[in-house]
């Protein structure tokens, strides 16, 4: 049987026993291997059987695996090897060498809390349900982005510092502010025309500041969903949103 | 001409209950603002939100003073280093919470949060819960939040309509709150904010006795913060106060659009003055 062994610096934290089942690492309590550690990602990375080979997968951490010092993203796992997540180690150690007593610590998860009183939160089953929802929906969204298309602004006419953007954070705000994205040149351009915002779906709105915008031609009058193709005008400056691949 | 805040905040027991367990703090040279609702049985709720706002409050004070401070919990891409400080402050909250509510053996205390911080145009919003923030500009109000509850999370998916959900018994069923597990899953959002624009943060017991149209016209008919913060919160107890209510009213004043506002104003002051 081979096994992973949590450490942290000298001291053994646990020990968890990797087969055919795989194992999940990450800050989350429903991970098989949990480390508690701000440096660590809620799914970091997980070890599985591969036709008989063991996996280490790096699920695009914040801060990353690594792996004997090298930080991987998918490797294949050899006897003896140092796993660092964060701060902790994790040894990978294959079962012809390890005769130790492994003392399996499920990590006994405290069930998230009990009851509240009267008013306020659903109970237990319900809420777990619900968490488990949100986690997994923020797992997806961890591995997504690479398949993500890129949402871009192509200028087409008007004054700006650059002829296109790539709408990576969650707001974009558009004009002559030192803090907008897509920055507006001349005198009379407005601090914060417009604003678009990127939402948890990844769809982006777009919504007046200083000015009202026109998308398609048309004055909106409340945040307004882009897809790919609109012509978006304000302040002088007009937009193309398109996804790229 | 530099654009600036003002301010006003209010929080009232209410006409039912017996104690506030609302909870605001502002600190206005860091253009931060603060508000819980808090929860749980006896002393607990006051105990919770307060904790929650003190938290956030000292965190970004402290980061302010030494920006290497740790980061509690991940970083989230995509936003901006004031907006990731403000989630971290909010999550250390979440876990002072929940801590202290374990040692001190309460069975459940939790708290709802809301939490804005101005950085020139950028308005950074930490949300969880039911309380809720809304920009008022010109005429048009929008909310900024979406309410983790029951309800809401029903209406969203079309399992109810706004009247069913207005009436339900289930009112009262929050989806997450802090304090509640060790960690909490958070909305961090940020918004662009011109001047003339308003941002109000609010507790349930002011939305569920006024309209959001009613907030609006309140809003826009008071021009000084401090007095549209305070008549929100005597309008919803006039309206039966079964809660405790609490409004922080901030708005962004400066920039050509103030400027132009006060000329107009003091030359109708002064046309008034002598004409009339």
């Amino acid at each position: 049987m081979s096994k992973l062994t949590l450490k942290f610096e000298s001291s053994i934290l646990k020990e968890v026993p990797v087969g055919s089942r795989e194992v999940s690492i990450g800050r989350s309590p429903d991970n098989g291997i949990v480390i508690d550690n701000p440096a660590v990602s809620h799914y970091h990375a997980r070890v599985f059987n591969e036709e008989g080979r063991m996996m280490l997968e790096d699920f695009g951490s914040m801060n990353g695996t690594f792996v004997n010092g090298q930080r991987v993203k998918m490797v294949t796992l050899q006897s003896g090897d140092s796993v660092a997540i964060g701060k902790h180690t994790i040894v990978f150690s294959d079962s012809r060498e390890t005769e130790g007593a492994a003392t399996v610590a499920v990590a006994e998860q405290k069930a998230a809390a009990p009851k509240i009183n009267e008013t306020v939160m659903l109970d237990t089953k319900e809420r777990r349900e619900f968490l488990q929802k949100v986690a997994a929906v923020g797992e997806s969204a961890q591995v997504a982005p690479k398949r993500m298309k890129i949402a871009t602004l192509i200028v087409l006419k008007g004054k700006t510092d650059q002829p296109e953007y790539t709408l990576s954070d969650k707001l974009t705000v558009i004009g002559k502010s030192s803090m907008a994205t897509v920055k507006m040149k001349g005198w009379f351009a407005p601090k914060a025309a417009a604003q678009i915002n990127r939402r948890e779906d990844h769809s982006y709105f777009i919504g007046g500041g200083g000015k009202i915008p026109n998308v398609n031609g048309k004055a909106i009058t409340q945040p307004t969903k882009l897809t790919s193709g609109d012509i978006v005008e304000v302040a002088g400056v007009t937009l193309k949103f398109v996804y790229r691949d | 001409m530099t654009a600036g805040l003002e301010f006003g905040a209010c929080s009232d027991k209410g006409c039912v209950r017996e104690n506030n367990e609302d909870s605001y703090s502002v600190a206005p040279e860091l253009n931060l603002f603060v508000l819980s609702d808090g929860m749980g049985g006896l002393a607990a709720g006051e105990v919770a939100s307060r904790l929650a706002v003190e938290t956030i409050v000292a965190h970004c004070r402290e980061a302010e003073a030494n920006p290497s401070l740790p980061f509690e919990g991940e970083r989230v891409p995509g936003l901006s280093e004031a907006s990731n400080r403000l989630a971290s402050a909010v999550r250390l909250a979440n876990k002072v919470v929940h801590e202290t509510a374990e040692k001190n053996g309460a069975e459940q205390m939790g708290a709802t949060l809301d939490a804005v911080r101005f950085a020139g145009e950028r308005l950074s919003l930490v949300h969880v819960g039911d309380s809720r923030v809304y920009r008022l500009r010109g005429n048009q109000m929008e909310q900024l939040t979406q309410d983790h509850s029951f309800v809401a999370e029903q209406l969203r998916l079309g399992r109810m309509t706004a009247e069913e959900a207005e009436t339900s018994k289930l009112r009262n069923v929050l989806l997450r709150a802090l304090g509640i597990d060790p960690a909490v899953e958070l909305d961090v959002n940020e918004e662009m904010v011109v001047p003339g624009d308003t941002i109000l943060l609010c507790s349930d017991g002011l939305t569920r006795e006024l309209t959001d149209a009613q907030i609006a016209a309140t809003l826009s008919e008071n021009e000084d913060a401090k007095t549209a913060a305070g008549q929100l919160v005597d309008l919803a107890k006039q309206a039966g106060g079964g809660d405790n209510i609490t409004a922080i009213v901030v708005r962004q004043i400066g920039g050509t659009a103030g400027l132009f506002a006060r000329v107009v104003r003091w030359f109708k002051k002064w046309e008034f003055g002598n004409f009339s």
